[in-house]
């Protein structure tokens, strides 16, 4: 008899191999055209999907931003040197390397041409200029300008409109710049590297270098900027990179590229790449919940499979290796799925922001995808594994004693696999380790918080149901009946609707701090120089002219000389290596006003704002900071040919991306109002009325006009594009919730199929269960929904505080949206399922129990 | 030579009172052919029976053998193996696989043993039950008494030596078991199986070679029917 079984079992293990992937198969097969399957499915696509198409928009996006910054300084890198020239050994690496360069020599002069004088900034450039974006000129001062081709020629010379306006300039003029004579054949009316710094700039002269020796203006100690620009692949420039970095000298020589941060972008992209991060993250956390709870579910519905597989002779390895093909499967074609949409919507969302934006988003290489078939089969795998362990749990016997499900394996297993994975899944997203154990940990402790508060909930719930009609009183019945299954659900519930509330919330609060910055009537030009008796006009015209303006501020050029008596240059010198740039401001002129009133879009860091009669100063807080002075420090400042100290009185914050008029020191009104100033003013001035620019200014002369619109339009561009991404990553989020919910209603009304064909079968009306259902979800809902409202005001009091740098707000309106959401959303998934299993004939509904 | 013995076999359960014996020391055997029915009122120990019998459960005293193997030599793995070459079992209600056809279904247990012509073999037992037109149904969409006629087709397809029948006509109406009964004695005497079969229904007994009866875990009688 042994002989026969050993025979027979042989040759059974030779046909098992070719049988059981067939069976996994045909399930598989069934399962998905009867639905069964397809909220997991949904969720491991959504994930994929999600996850690819968020990381290669935004990574998209950023590496056009890089390339837009990458205009704005005219190369990719850029090496400033003070004062001297570097060695040409370097540039002929560069050359080597593949590495496009160019020069760029600028200073301060002063230019002469119709009789009149001005203080320019002249610009000598090399051929290849500018190696990122591109020049723009005009045949009229501040008109739309064309792209031009080349540079000026020998003997010529493109110069800003405001210069035209001080000196009276027409095309064909002779400028005087040192010894040379240069003809003005264009306005120059753009240039990508212009920079932003309202004080320092004087209109541009663009030469040729080849013309600048002959001015005669580079002498031993002028102060000249030379800088040499480099552009060229990421691969050759980091070959350049490394061989140049160690030979730079600290102090004299500086190495810039564009993720230099001095953007006014950067604070809102970082921002905006958190908030990506983060949602994207959430998206994926609410998908691996969808498909926990489907795989719970769908392992639930299998246990009979199983047990009759085993009972009929299926070994226990057949039977794991069935179901494990069939999750690998369905997992499969989910990420597949997942990925053909994501590609689909990533290349929809891209080519409506490039269409947008204007130039074309580059490609991204095979990080997303890698990160999103990752994500897709961690989701998958492991948030289905505890379900499957339990599957293959369930012993034959099942099939007699049908209450017998899977023994000996701890539900603990669970939380561990679950816990482990998310916590895997966050250490990829933000490559921190210390971040996502703080995440985590508040996580875990914000479950634990929201599961008692949830099971406090239903408690009190059943009291008030006592006093209700009968469908309220058998749904509060049921609910307290199920108060341990409810309050697993609740928290789905509330982790659903508390994600979507907080990034709705977050995305509201991201886009409002945005939209303040940078209001539709910001201003785009600003004008100095305005000498002091035509300040009053100036304003007054603004007001006739209906042009939104600043106030007009005093700017008294003056300098600092010393820190509570000791000489600037010693009180600081030992900053001197790390920041140079902020030393020459300090150590040469600074444009000091006055002001009664602390400046808008100023906020106080430390001291009062001045108290009438008082006299002191109040400094920048950045600059507080790196000169190393508090309150009650005494400066002393050098205004012409006088010499004063004042006590430092308080520390404020300044908003660098507003356009307007931002100071490092302001004085109390008392102290410097006699020394002789000239005022400055930003406005706005609608596209439309551009043309009026150069009538509205004639009757002030002397000032000048400096035209930021083209940075504001980049800002408000780049803003615009991050918004939509970030509302995209919303609706992600939203799907990636209400999969949660679809699944979680489902599972639970599974679990009270039973109850529902009981009450059926003794007579109850449909009305009568849809109702109390319904209410039963309305009341898990709305509680959920308050839930999930207290923690998201948490939780986004901690992200603006912690992560996002932004003031802390309130959100009363999300204390009527979170419950009302909560119910409406859930109570209508839960009614439409109830409803149509109520469809169904009674006795149909009993086969299918049985 | 009996098919099936059992000597001295009895169940014992945990409980928070304490142990429980479901089911008192019993000695029986079952010879080959033979068609034994199980009968004793809820609770007397019928279901316990049949599943140490069937080896998808261990007594806890005793020793039961299937054509001379002793299943408690045997592990989990192995009575799996020899369930699926020498047994078939019908249930009460009917535990077909919802997501597989009528066809799928009786398929399966051949497939699990590696056969490579269970669709030909699945297709006449499925003509034998009169279901030639419902192969290609979900269990969803076969009445009762079909499901339990897909349920026999696949307890013969692997021409099993026993067959194990818990209640089988329990869940269907008179006529409806009636049927399903005559199919069942139909098949089972073409095949030469052996049959054991819990029932409540004492006229199914009665055409049965024998009765089992129990009564609070005691097996009371072993009389020819």
């Amino acid at each position: 008899m042994g002989d026969r079984t050993a025979e027979i079992g042989g040759a059974n293990d030779a046909g098992k191999q070719t049988n059981w992937h067939k069976i996994s198969w045909r399930l598989l097969k069934h399962e998905l055209r009867r639905g069964e399957l397809t909220i997991m499915a949904a969720a491991v696509a959504l994930a994929v999907c999600a996850v690819l198409s968020l990381s290669v928009f935004s990574e998209r996006l950023q590496l056009g931003l890089v390339e837009r910054s990458a205009e704005f300084l005219a190369a990719d890198r850029i090496l400033r040197s003070r004062g001297d020239e570097v060695p040409t050994e370097w540039l002929q690496r560069a050359q080597q390397e593949n590495v496009a360069s160019a020069r760029r020599v600028t200073f301060n002069s002063m230019a002469f041409a119709n009789d009149e004088l001005a203080l320019v900034d002249v610009k000598a450039v090399s051929d290849g200029y500018p190696l990122r974006g591109h020049l723009e000129t005009a045949d009229e001062p501040f008109t739309q300008g064309v792209v031009a081709e080349g540079l000026p020629g020998p003997g010529e010379t493109w110069v800003q409109g405001s210069l035209f306006q001080q000196l009276n300039l027409n095309l064909g003029d002779t400028l005087e710049v040192g010894d040379s004579e240069f003809i003005v054949t264009r306005v120059l009316s753009h240039e990508p590297d212009a920079g932003f710094n309202v004080f320092a700039d004087s209109p541009t002269v663009l030469i040729h270098f080849d013309g600048l020796a002959a001015t005669g203006l580079i002498q031993p100690g002028s102060r000249v900027n030379y800088n040499y620009l480099f552009a060229g692949s990421p691969a050759d420039l980091q070959r350049f990179e490394n061989w140049l970095l160690p030979q730079l000298d600290e102090v004299s020589q500086r190495w810039r590229n564009v993720q230099d941060g001095d953007s006014p972008l950067s604070a809102a992209l970082e921002r905006a790449e958190r908030f990506m991060l983060l949602a994207s993250l959430l998206g994926v956390v609410l998908a691996a919940t969808a498909v926990a709870v489907a795989a719970q579910r769908y392992a639930q519905r299998n246990f009979d499979a199983v047990a009759v597989m085993k009972t009929l002779g299926g070994r226990k390895s057949q039977v794991a290796k069935i179901f494990t093909l069939h999750l690998l499967l369905l997992t499969s074609a989910s990420i597949i799925l997942g990925l053909i949409l994501g590609i689909a919507l990533q290349a929809a969302v891209v080519g409506w922001v490039s269409g947008a934006l204007g130039y074309s988003l580059p490609a991204t290489g095979s990080g997303p995808y890698v990160l999103a078939i990752a994500t897709g089969l961690l989701c998958a795998l492991m948030f289905s594994l505890y379900p499957l362990l339990r599957l293959l749990k369930v012993p034959p016997l099942r099939v007699l004693r049908r209450d017998l499900t899977a023994s000996g394996l701890s539900r603990w297993l669970h939380w561990i696999i679950s816990g482990g994975t998310i916590f895997l899944l966050m250490v990829i997203y933000s490559g921190s380790a210390m971040l996502s154990l703080a995440l985590f940990a508040g996580g875990v402790l914000a479950m634990a918080l929201l599961l008692s508060i949830s099971r406090l909930f239903i408690r009190a719930s059943r009291q008030a149901g006592m006093q209700a009609g009968s469908s309220w009183r058998l749904a509060m019945a049921g609910l307290q009946r199920r108060a341990k299954e409810n309050s697993m659900q609740m928290l789905s519930f509330s982790v659903a609707v508390m994600l979507f509330l907080l990034v709705l919330a977050l995305r509201h609060e991201l886009l409002e701090d945005w939209r303040g910055q940078l209001p539709d009537d910001a201003p785009n030009y600003f004008v100095v120089n305005v000498a002091n008796q035509q300040a009053a006009p100036m304003q007054a015209m603004f007001e006739r002219e209906n042009l939104p303006a600043t106030a007009m501020y005093p700017i008294v050029p003056g300098r600092l000389t010393a820190i509570n008596g000791t000489p600037v240059r010693d009180a600081v010198s030992k900053e001197e290596r790390d920041d140079s740039e902020y030393r020459e401001g300090f150590g040469r002129e600074l444009q000091l006003t006055w002001q009664a009133d602390l400046p808008e879009e100023n906020t106080l860091r430390e001291g009062r704002w001045f108290a009438e009669g008082e006299t002191g100063v109040s400094v920048e807080s950045q600059v507080a900071d790196r000169i190393g002075v508090g309150i009650g420090d005494e400066l002393t400042f050098l205004i012409g040919a006088d010499e004063f100290s004042v006590p430092v009185t308080n520390i404020r914050n300044v908003d660098w991306n507003t356009m307007q008029p931002n100071f490092y020191m302001v004085f109390s009104p008392n102290l410097i109002d006699n020394m002789p100033a000239t005022y400055i003013a930003s406005f706005h001035l609608p596209e439309e009325r551009r043309p009026e620019l150069y009538s509205l200014f004639r009757e002030f002369p002397q000032a000048s006009l400096i035209d930021v619109d083209d940075i504001l339009q980049q800002v408000r561009d780049v803003i615009n594009h991050v918004s939509l991404a970030v509302t995209f990553v919303m609706v992600l989020v939203i799907g990636a919730g209400a999969l949660v919910l679809v699944a979680q209603v489902q599972a639970s009304l599974e679990e009270r199929e039973q109850e529902l064909v009981i009450l059926r079968t003794l007579g109850a009306r449909a009305a009568l269960l849809t109702r109390s259902i319904t209410y039963e979800f309305v009341v898990l809902g709305a509680l959920a929904g308050v839930i999930a409202t207290i923690a998201m005001e948490l939780s986004i009091f901690m992200l603006q505080t912690q992560v996002f740098n932004m003031e802390a707000s309130f959100h009363w309106r999300f204390w009527i949206l979170g419950p009302l959401v909560g119910a409406g959303v859930v109570a209508l998934l839960g009614w439409s399922v109830c409803w149509r299993l109520l469809r169904q004939q009674t006795g149909n509904l009993i086969r299918q129990l049985t | 030579m009996a098919l099936i013995e059992a000597s001295s076999v009895s169940r014992n359960v945990a409980t928070t009172a304490g142990e429980l014996q479901i089911l008192s020391p019993l000695s029986l055997a079952i010879n080959a052919g033979e068609v034994v029915a199980i009968v004793g009122t809820s609770g007397s120990g019928k279901s316990t029976l049949l599943s140490l019998l069937a080896g998808l459960d261990l007594p806890s005293t005793g020793d039961i053998t299937i054509d001379n193997v002793k299943l408690n030599d045997l592990d989990e793995e192995q009575r799996a193996i020899l369930r699926g070459e020498k047994i078939g079992f019908i249930f009460q209600s009917f535990l077909l696989i919802q997501s597989l056809t009528a066809l799928e279904n009786v398929m399966l247990p051949a497939e699990l043993a590696g056969s490579r012509n269970a669709e030909k073999q699945a297709r006449e037992l499925l003509d034998k039950v009169g279901l030639s037109d419902r192969l290609t149904h979900y269990p969803n969409q076969l009445s009762g008494g079909e499901q339990q006629r897909v349920a026999i087709a696949r307890a013969f397809i692997g021409q099993p030596q026993i067959l194990f029948a818990d209640e089988p006509t329990g869940n269907l109406d008179s006529v409806t078991g009636g049927k399903v009964e005559a199919l069942l004695f139909e098949l089972n005497r073409e095949y030469g199986t052996t049959l054991v079969m819990v029932t409540h229904d004492d006229k199914l007994a009665e055409r049965c070679d024998r009765i089992l009866r129990l009564s609070a875990g005691e097996l009371l009688e072993s009389n020819n029917g």
